[in-house]
């Protein structure tokens, strides 16, 4: 009995094996890109809104046929926000999930805490969500910015700040790695267009109650107002800016300006604010109108980012990457992305040696009667800036 | 880059201080409840309070509830997941080590805000109601906050009184003194735990209705709040009601007044050196732990 159970489990190991080798390659397995995002914790909205971008990106890849062959899938799991978190799952997608590529997680913060994963396995990563400079100055050598730089988020808003003729800027900001960096960058560009910066300070991650910065920001009497933000304190600022009767002639916020439900939580306060935005689905950007389309197809009734079109177009660049490099190797691939200049759904891509991003552009938006409309920079505008900003008691 | 502090901007961030003290106070005291009288520290307090902010946001969002009438809704409903929880698992862990109830909490915690996510998603909330600000001189008080503020002060008086002259409150306050005193008086120790769980979670509730109207509603918005209510009711002397009450003014006002004067990084820092020194200073928090 034994000696026949043995030769049958022979037999059909061997049977396996042969199917194995058998399997014509469209019917091989995907190839697996693992990636962890934010679906849960502060950034969750936005981590939601760019694993869509990644999906529908691997299913169009897969309608075109796949890469090498093979379809492409992605494995994702939740980092809560966290970048230690977010450590610890790229770790398992590589080493115990054996993913053959990978692609950056949201946020700056947890894109920086994650790249040293990728590095040491050298597994180049595209980070479609990653806008800090410092990031890709390290001397890593897998990692791949897509974004304009942190740097340059409220650069539109110093602009046209300074053509108005404005004179002082106050800025608030979360303690973190992205927002601080976006208050150098504006320090930076207010000194070179003669604005004063005449108060700045940071608060920690997790604040809900801005009542004291905003009481100091209020005896600064800035012409200008930046928020380095995420979505939910760019909200709950707004909220208290209105409050405390904080009345700037020009207030603009970073990230989460943008999402329709920033309009759909303040209401008629979210009106004159400006936010700056790495894309807007109106840009006239080669296959927008079709990412747009196919987005409202799959996911209707859906939030619309550029979470999502940051996400799907990095995906597409790195299937294009694994395609020309013929391989999965790190190291061809790497290659492979350090010679593409493409127009994107998101705009323009494009590395130096270090994987920094240096051709995508920044734009910025102003909420008018309910919609977003793109003020700067000049040649991208569809409306001009309604200005100025006037006080909270005659909105 | 400074900006010179005047009078009247200290005089708004005390308003702040007040306003959001206010709120601290009134959750802190459920948690002092609980652990005044089953020494139990409840990490799921919070979460209790994130429940009563989503009951706020739904019944406002589908039925047009006034958010101040839905603590009419808030309160009963989660004054009945107390007493359930209570019912079906605190209870086993009353007279065990106090490790024991901390990771039961946890875990109820935890499991609490999963469901939550799984049936309200994480997209944040809020519900817009009364935005703006009345403004009175140099002085913005916020429509929202001081609504809540007048709500949360009426109810921890009401709570305080009950505790103070009712029957029941002067059970629990026996209850928490001494167990077995408690029992030998002819007091029905069970279901003093059963009621203290569930005004302790109504209180939650009433927190998470009223900040609803302030903050962004997600599942893990209660978190903050447990901590903050332990370090109210620590400040306050663990198990002291009136403690907690004080504690909790005392760390709206700390907390903004170091936003004010120093930064808002440094301003939990400053928190927790608060407690640090009073628990050096006076180890039984600042009205003494545990008193009637």
């Amino acid at each position: 009995m034994a000696r026949w159970m043995r030769q049958t489990a022979g037999l059909a190991t061997v049977l396996i094996v042969a199917a194995g080798l058998w399997t014509p390659a469209a019917a091989q397995a995907p190839i697996k890109i693992g990636a962890s995002l934010s679906l849960t914790g502060t950034y969750a909205a936005l981590g939601q809104n760019q694993q869509r971008g990644y999906r529908l990106c691997a299913k169009h890849v897969n309608e075109k046929g796949g890469v090498l062959g093979r379809k492409i899938e992605f494995v994702v799991y939740d980092d809560q926000s966290q970048p230690a978190t977010g450590v610890r799952l790229y770790e398992k997608l590589i080493t115990q999930d054996k993913v053959d590529l990978v692609m950056g997680p949201y946020s700056s913060a947890i894109t920086e805490a994650v790249a040293n994963v990728n590095e040491k396995y050298k597994m180049p990563m595209v980070a479609p969500m990653a806008s800090t400079t410092a990031i890709f100055k390290k001397g890593r050598k897998f990692i791949f910015m897509m974004q304009s730089p942190a740097e340059a988020y409220l650069e539109g808003l110093i602009d046209v700040a300074a053509k108005k003729g404005l004179k002082t800027v106050a800025i608030v900001n979360e303690d973190t790695l992205f927002p601080k960096a976006t208050v150098q960058g504006t320090i930076e560009l207010a000194k070179k267009k003669g604005l004063q910066v005449v108060f700045v300070e940071a608060y920690p991650k997790g604040n809900t109650d801005f009542s004291a910065i905003l009481t100091k920001m209020k005896a600064a009497n800035p012409d200008v107002i930046g928020a380095a933000t995420y979505f939910d304190d760019a909200v709950a600022i707004t909220r208290q800016m209105r409050e405390l009767n904080v009345n700037p002639k020009m207030y603009g916020v970073t990230v989460g300006g943008d999402l329709p439900t920033f309009y759909q939580l303040l209401g008629k306060n979210a009106e004159f604010v400006y936010g700056a935005t790495q894309w807007e689905v109106e840009l006239p950007y080669p296959g927008s109108k079709a990412f747009l389309e196919s987005y409202t197809k799959e996911y209707p009734g859906v939030d619309l980012s550029y979470h999502s079109a940051g996400g799907y177009a990095g995906c597409q660049v790195l299937a294009e990457a694994v395609k020309r490099a013929g391989s999965l190797d790190g190291e061809k691939i790497r290659e492979a992305i350090l010679k593409t200049n493409t127009d994107t759904v998101y705009g323009g891509f494009k590395v130096d040696q270090d994987g920094f991003q240096i051709s995508h552009k920044m734009v910025m938006f102003q909420w008018q009667e309910g919609r977003k409309v793109i003020v700067w920079p000049d040649e991208l505008a569809a409306g001009k800036a309604r200005f100025p900003t006037p006080p909270w008691s005659e909105r | 880059m400074n900006v010179v502090i005047t009078p009247a901007m200290v005089g708004q961030v005390v308003i702040s201080g007040l306003l959001a003290g206010a709120l601290y106070s009134l959750v802190a005291l459920g948690l002092a409840l609980i652990f005044g009288v089953m020494r139990v520290i409840n990490i799921a307090h919070g979460t209790i309070l994130m429940l009563g902010a989503y009951t706020t946001f739904w019944s406002f969002h589908i039925l047009g509830l006034n958010p101040y009438l839905s603590l009419l809704v808030s309160m009963p409903l989660m004054f009945l997941l107390g007493v359930l929880l209570q019912r079906t698992f605190v209870r086993r862990v009353v007279d065990a080590p106090e490790l024991s109830s901390l990771l039961l909490t946890f875990g109820i915690s935890i499991a609490l805000v999963n469901m939550a996510q799984l049936a309200f998603t994480s997209d944040l909330r809020s519900v817009e109601f009364l935005t703006g600000a009345f403004l009175l001189g140099p002085f913005a008080f916020s429509k929202s906050r001081v609504i809540s503020f007048a709500f949360a002060v009426t109810l921890s008086l009401f709570a305080f009184w009950f505790l103070q002259r009712t029957k029941l409150g002067k059970a629990i306050r026996a209850t928490s003194q001494s167990r077995e005193v408690a029992m030998v008086c002819g007091i029905n120790v069970q279901r003093i735990h059963l009621y203290s769980f569930g005004i302790a979670s109504a209180l939650s509730a009433a927190g998470g209705s009223l900040v609803a109207v302030m903050v962004a509603i997600q599942p893990e918005m209660g978190q903050v709040y447990t901590f903050k209510s332990f370090l109210v009711i620590v400040l306050g002397g663990a198990g002291n009601y009136p403690g907690a009450l004080l504690g909790g003014m005392l760390l709206g006002l700390v907390e903004q007044l170091s936003s004010l004067f120093l930064t808002t990084q440094v301003s939990e820092a400053v928190a927790y050196l608060l407690l640090v020194l009073v628990l050096l200073l006076r180890p039984t928090g600042l009205l003494g732990g545990r008193s009637t």
